[in-house]
């Protein structure tokens, strides 16, 4: 019995180990950075070994307030695997100072804790625990960069922002909680079907759901998310966009499955989040001059697409969703590394700064090209199956309009992705630029990548079956 | 006095207190204070929840309990942050610190 709850909390244990492992090499006062980069790896690997072992896991723990199902492992998996990878593109880790390498390490494993934790929480003090476990890593993060101010100022505006954020949150569970009288999820989805008409109910769930609008940067709560890529360290940035966003859309789908689909007026709250994500998100990203500052407002938009398939309430709806945020996570990441391995001394990259990437490196230039034909939903790239899932989800339930808006809106993305993929194709560099040295394991790293994103485009059928099987079960199980 | 509705008026208010409180001041302490009201105001709203629906007494008592050593870590990582941000600018007005712009 002991054996089988050790297995059941493999990812998460794994994760704790480490953390552990990376706090006592922080101790020490003359760090050797290499080593402890080397550690961090075989760490994240490890904890990718362990998320996988962890696949096909079922049962509960803790009182029932932690739930370990197929739902919950498949974004265990894709959290590790977003670690292992974010972990291989901080070789030398140029934005933060050698004596913090540790910290560093030691946080974003605390945080990909947390995020686990998030998934597997049915329980909302637990889900709140979890939530400000991931959260106060990533504002401890976020700062951690060497040198001008914006990082301080970055972090103390993720910082209240977020704060604010989850006493927003806090307060909307009281209510799910006064209404409910219960905090375990199983239970207010028993009793919230019936009584989601109460304001009190609506405004808590609501409120609730608020703490993982942020996350997720879905308007109106986008607004740190520029600063916070532009000031946080490009590595962290990378992990913010990528792993923190998929364990908001795990708890979104979460949640809102709690209402069981049955009132309408909260799907059209949701769909005015959606309209609101996606075009404020692509209109203001045309204007950006800064790649991560662009990169922010287009996570914006994506926002936007992944709320269009969780608001349809619908078994392909929630899929479509979770084989998006794996989708995000690839491209995305994808995108991120290359801002990493061209600003070799960890500068902040305007996107003029991409001229002549094709001379300097052409892997990195068609990395970065795939990257963004597969956010822009150009076939054949996993990002293009991801539109047509969330579309086709939204399409069943009827939703013509909004796949209109949505449509249009990944037209008007394309401009400014184009306009990267210009400057990094077809501008010449003002100066003569030396070639980018790319170490063999990142050349590897890129070629893998180039190779997911078409894989899971052209065959998504693998991961679609198993998105499909978690989500049956998350709910009817639940 | 006694009555469920009390509570929650008053923690209702205490919200709106905090987050104007938020929304007004340019200090970054005065800020994390209104923050600490928002939270205490969610505390109050499961306590009275707890005292006058709750079908188990120790539950909102145990959330309460939570919430406070959240908030502690949260104030201890808002503190060293406003340290850091001193450091750099001689100042804890969040008027200074705009090089970043939404």
């Amino acid at each position: 019995m002991i054996a089988r709850d050790f297995m059941l909390f493999l990812p998460e244990l794994t994760y704790l180990v480490a953390a552990l492992i990376l706090f006592f090499m922080c101790l020490p006062q003359k760090a050797d950075h290499k080593a402890i980069y080397a550690v961090a790896l075989a760490l994240a690997g490890l904890g990718v070994a362990g998320a996988l072992l962890g696949m096909g896991q079922e049962g509960h723990l803790f009182f029932d307030a932690y739930q370990v199902d197929l739902f919950s492992q498949v974004f265990k998996l894709i959290l590790a695997v977003a670690v292992l990878l974010v972990v291989g593109i901080c070789h030398g880790l140029a934005g933060v100072e050698d004596r913090y390498h540790a910290d560093f390490f030691l946080f974003l494993f605390t945080c990909g804790l947390g995020m686990m934790l998030m998934v597997s929480a049915v329980e909302l003090m637990t889900l709140y625990v979890a939530l400000e476990l991931s959260s106060f890593s990533l504002y401890i993060l976020v700062p951690l960069r060497r040198g001008d101010n914006l990082d301080v100022e970055a972090g103390v505006k993720y910082l209240f922002i977020g704060i604010t954020a989850s006493c927003v949150m806090l307060f909307g569970m009281s209510y799910i909680f006064g209404v409910s009288h219960t905090t375990y999820l199983a239970g207010i989805m028993d009793r919230l079907p019936l009584i989601i008409q109460q304001p009190a109910a609506m405004i808590g769930l609501m409120l609730t759901l608020s703490g993982f609008f942020f996350k997720l940067a879905v308007f109106p709560f986008h607004f740190w998310a520029p600063d916070v890529y532009q000031g946080a360290a490009n590595q962290v940035a990378a992990f913010i966009a990528t792993a923190s966003k998929a364990a908001a859309v795990a708890l979104l789908i979460r949640l809102t499955a709690l209402t069981g689909g049955t009132s309408l007026y909260f799907i059209d709250v949701l769909m005015v989040l959606c309209v609101a994500s996606m075009t404020l998100g692509n209109l203001v990203a045309i204007v950006q001059k800064g790649i991560k500052r662009m990169l922010a407002y287009s996570s914006v938009a994506h926002a936007g697409y992944v709320l269009m398939g969780i608001l349809t309430m619908s078994e392909l709806g929630y899929s479509a969703a979770v084989f998006y945020s794996m989708a995000y996570m690839l491209m995305n990441f994808a995108a991120f590394g290359v801002v990493v391995m061209v600003a070799t001394s960890g500068q902040n990259l305007a996107i003029s700064d991409l001229a002549g990437l094709h001379k300097r490196s052409p892997l990195l230039a068609l990395t970065l090209m795939i990257a963004l034909f597969s956010l822009a939903g150009i076939p054949p790239t996993v990002g293009f199956t991801g539109k047509f899932l969330v579309f086709a989800g939204a399409m069943q339930q009827g939703y013509f309009w909004l796949v209109l808006v949505g449509m249009i809106n990944a037209t008007i993305s394309l401009y400014y992705y184009l306009m990267v993929i210009k400057a990094a194709y077809l501008s010449e560099s003002p100066a003569e630029l030396p070639p980018l040295v790319v170490s063999m394991p990142l050349r590897l790293l890129n070629y893998l990548l180039i190779a997911a994103m078409v894989y899971f485009g052209v065959c998504p059928g693998g991961f679609l079956d198993l998105a499909q099987a978690a989500v049956r079960g998350m709910m009817g199980g639940d | 006095m006694d009555s469920l509705h009390t509570y929650l008026f008053v923690a209702l208010l205490l919200f709106c207190i905090g987050l104007f409180g938020l929304l007004q001041r340019r200090s970054l302490i005065g800020m994390l204070i209104s923050v600490e009201l928002m939270l205490n105001a969610a505390s109050i709203n499961f306590l009275a929840f707890n005292r006058f629906l709750g079908p188990d007494p120790a539950v909102g008592q145990i959330m309460v309990l939570f919430i406070m050593g959240i908030a502690a870590a949260e104030a201890a990582i808002a503190l060293s942050l406003i340290l850091a941000l001193y450091r750099r600018l001689r100042s804890i007005d969040i008027e200074k610190a705009r090089e970043l712009r939404g």
